[in-house]
């Protein structure tokens, strides 16, 4: 394209076609105006008066409106208004057509909304200027309104989006059964976005779990991880997983997914209303407070660890304090809001402040309700707009505790399966292919109360499984693996042994029986192998010495009794647990 | 006959013929016949001393006679206008006179144009 073609294009482009209005009473003046208008290549509308503009203006709704100040019936300064009326948010360009020329006539044109003046006799190259002028104000307008329009969209869209996350987060991260009567808290609404955490649940042993957290940052960024820590700290604590368990899997998952920078500062507790104890983990927030009753004072449990989500998890800390508390004995967990939280003069509330204010309170019952007023006349603001959070746990008798499991929690007596029998046969192509102890083990841990002791468990199965399967049905012999070398012909005949197999099997029967308290778990293992003679080593002063190699010993110390039965190729163990207190 | 140039402004008459190009002849008639009728109503209203129908009826003559390039009818249709405006009628008639006869030149100069 050439320099002169362009030249044209870009003036044909900034030719826009508009459709204006002209309203004059006088038939020649009208005349002039609209060829001129119409030369420019526009679409004109003529009216004789003020009514005729507005009915016109109604109906096509046109561009621009260049209106003749004077004129019978409706005169241009009504029209003008009723025009500007009409249009609403849209920028409707008036050009008042006048040979008026005193100042108040003109101010009158601008007062009933006319934007300029256009006087006779008309010139073409000004009113040309005048409407391409008009033209890009309107667009401009039009774009301004559509950002506007645009950014009124994306902001409802935004608050509804956080109505929906907050929807979820209150579901993920409800706080469990933090209504429980010995607990007491502050927690704003919208704490989630301030990326403050409370989380509470009975462990299945009727204990208690209580988790403080708080996120770094603000908004969505601080509220996702509470997900993932409200999820696993429910899973686990009613699975009957230990608080280091759970620690250790919260850390190792906001470890992966949150970004360097963004972490979980928390303390967790684990009160056990049996024992009168607690174990508490504090890790990089204010101390936790502990309050003895008897002696009115406070001792402080320094935080000893790095928050959670920063360290892999090799490196992970799960050590706790165990503290013994008394009946009225007090657990106070905040984030780091109270003490941050300023005065008008910027001046922080402060732990001493703290602890002036807890000790100063003589009824402990009134500690916590104290301790939130006096924030809030430090700060002057109520509690609508804070973001402090703030869980107080009282140690009680178990019976207090009652039926206090919040909306989803159960007792560790109530739900899943308690009384049952098993068996379980394992032939040739299962054995080759398939691990059995994870499926068993996650059978066992169905019933309730008996997770804590999943370790031992599956510690016992393991070896009554190895010991089956390669004394028993494979025929190898552990004596074998006494050297290093003996070790690897062990395994490389096992894995030989293994591929050839076309018979034999390994039978699990499992019986689970509830009792006060717990239950009774009998395992019986029982292979196709050719068995030992049992009865001359049960007669040796130290009754499991003979059985070295078959891991029996270790197993010996866990359960109630180990006995060999038929011709030494069943074994039976009898394990007995309780809850975990 | 007068000499046109100091009736109308002829360049700007000859831009105005350009730009109305077949419809120029209406434009001259429209406005021969729309004035007449104002000159009419301005005998009328001067009769009547009708000070607001005049400033009205002046304001609108001044305004088109400028419109075809008719400086001198268009000024002498203000200087009504202001008599009205002010509401001294004082001269009117002579005014009135004159603009009378101005605009039977005007009228046949531009009709002469077409």
């Amino acid at each position: 394209m050439d320099n002169q073609a362009q030249a044209l294009e870009t003036e044909v482009k900034e030719t826009e076609n508009l459709r204006i209005l002209i309203a004059d009473d006088n038939d020649s003046d009208r005349l002039i105006l609209q060829t001129i208008v119409r030369k420019e290549g526009h679409t004109v509308y003529t009216a004789r008066d003020g009514q005729e503009a507005i009915d016109i203006f109604k109906e096509q709704s046109p561009d621009i409106v260049l209106l003749d100040a004077l004129m019978p019936n409706v005169d241009g300064f009504e029209a003008a208004r009723t025009i500007k009326e009409l249009a609403g948010d849209n920028l409707v360009p008036i050009i008042f057509l006048t040979s008026l020329r005193d100042a108040t006539s003109l101010a009158d044109c601008l007062a009933a909304g006319g934007l300029d003046f256009l006087s006779k006799p008309y010139n073409r190259i000004i009113l040309q200027a005048k409407i391409k002028a008009f033209a890009s104000m309107r667009r401009l307008h039009e774009t301004v309104q559509a950002q506007r329009d645009e950014i009124s969209l994306h902001h409802d869209r935004l608050v509804h989006e956080q109505e929906v996350a907050k929807q979820v987060f209150d579901n993920i991260a409800h706080p469990g059964c933090i209504d429980a009567p010995n607990i007491k808290y502050l927690l704003s609404p919208m704490a989630v976005f301030n990326g403050d955490l409370v989380l509470a649940s009975r462990k299945p042993s009727g204990g208690m779990f209580v988790f403080l957290g708080d996120f770094t940052g603000h908004g969505l960024p601080a509220a996702i991880g509470a997900m993932p820590v409200s999820e696993i700290f429910y899973g686990m604590a009613q699975k009957g997983f230990s608080l280091q368990d759970i620690l250790r899997e919260i850390n190792k998952k906001l470890k992966r997914i949150l970004p360097v920078g963004v972490f979980c500062c928390a303390s967790m507790v684990d009160l056990s209303f049996r024992k009168h104890s607690a174990e508490v983990w504090v890790g990089g927030i204010p101390d936790v407070l502990v309050y003895r009753k008897k002696t009115h004072e406070l001792e402080n449990l320094k935080s000893r660890h790095l928050p959670l989500g920063v360290v892999d998890s090799d490196r992970f800390n799960t050590d706790t304090t165990i503290i013994q508390l008394e009946k009225g004995d007090r657990i106070m967990l905040w984030s780091d809001g109270i003490i941050e939280a300023c005065n008008a003069e910027e001046e922080m509330f402060g732990e001493e402040r703290v602890m002036e204010v807890l000790l100063s309170t003589s009824d402990p019952d009134a500690m916590f309700d104290a301790l939130v007023t006096a924030v809030e006349r430090h700060t002057g603001r109520d509690e609508q707009d804070d973001d402090y959070t703030m869980v107080e746990v009282t140690m009680v008798g178990e019976e207090e505790m009652g039926n206090s499991y919040g909306a989803d929690g159960k007792s560790y007596l109530a739900g899943g399966p308690k009384d049952w029998s098993m068996t379980y046969e394992l032939r040739p192509l299962t054995l080759k292919e398939f691990n059995p102890l994870p499926l068993i083990t996650h059978l066992l841990m169905e019933v309730p109360g008996l997770r804590p002791h999943s370790g031992k468990i599956y510690t016992i199965l393991s070896e009554l499984y190895s010991n089956a399967l390669e004394h028993g049905v494979l025929d190898l012999h552990s004596e074998l693996k006494a050297s290093a070398d003996g070790f690897a012909r062990y395994y490389a005949e096992r894995t030989q042994k293994l591929n050839a197999l076309e018979q034999g099997c390994v039978r699990f029967h499992i019986d689970h029986h509830p009792v006060e308290d717990g239950g009774v778990l009998t395992i019986v293992v029982e292979d196709t192998g050719p068995g030992f003679d049992f009865k001359s080593k049960e007669e040796s002063p130290h009754k499991t010495d003979g059985y070295s190699g078959r891991g029996i010993p270790l197993i010996n110390t866990m359960c109630r009794s180990v006995r060999y039965l038929g011709k030494g190729n069943q074994v039976e163990v009898i394990f007995d647990w309780h809850v975990d207190v | 006959m007068n000499n046109p140039a100091d009736h109308l402004d002829i360049g700007a008459l000859q831009d105005l013929k350009e730009i109305m190009e077949n419809e120029f002849e209406t434009l001259v008639n429209t406005f021969i016949l729309d004035s007449r009728n104002k000159v009419e109503e301005l005998d009328l209203v001067v009769q009547q001393r009708d000070c607001d129908a005049l400033r009205k009826v002046a304001h609108s003559l001044k305004g088109s006679s400028s419109n075809v390039c008719a400086f001198r009818l268009s000024e002498l249709a203000r200087q009504l206008e202001m008599m009205g405006k002010e509401e001294t009628l004082d001269g009117a008639d002579k005014v009135l006179t004159s603009l009378r006869q101005e605009f039977q030149t005007v009228s046949e100069i531009l009709a002469n144009n077409l």
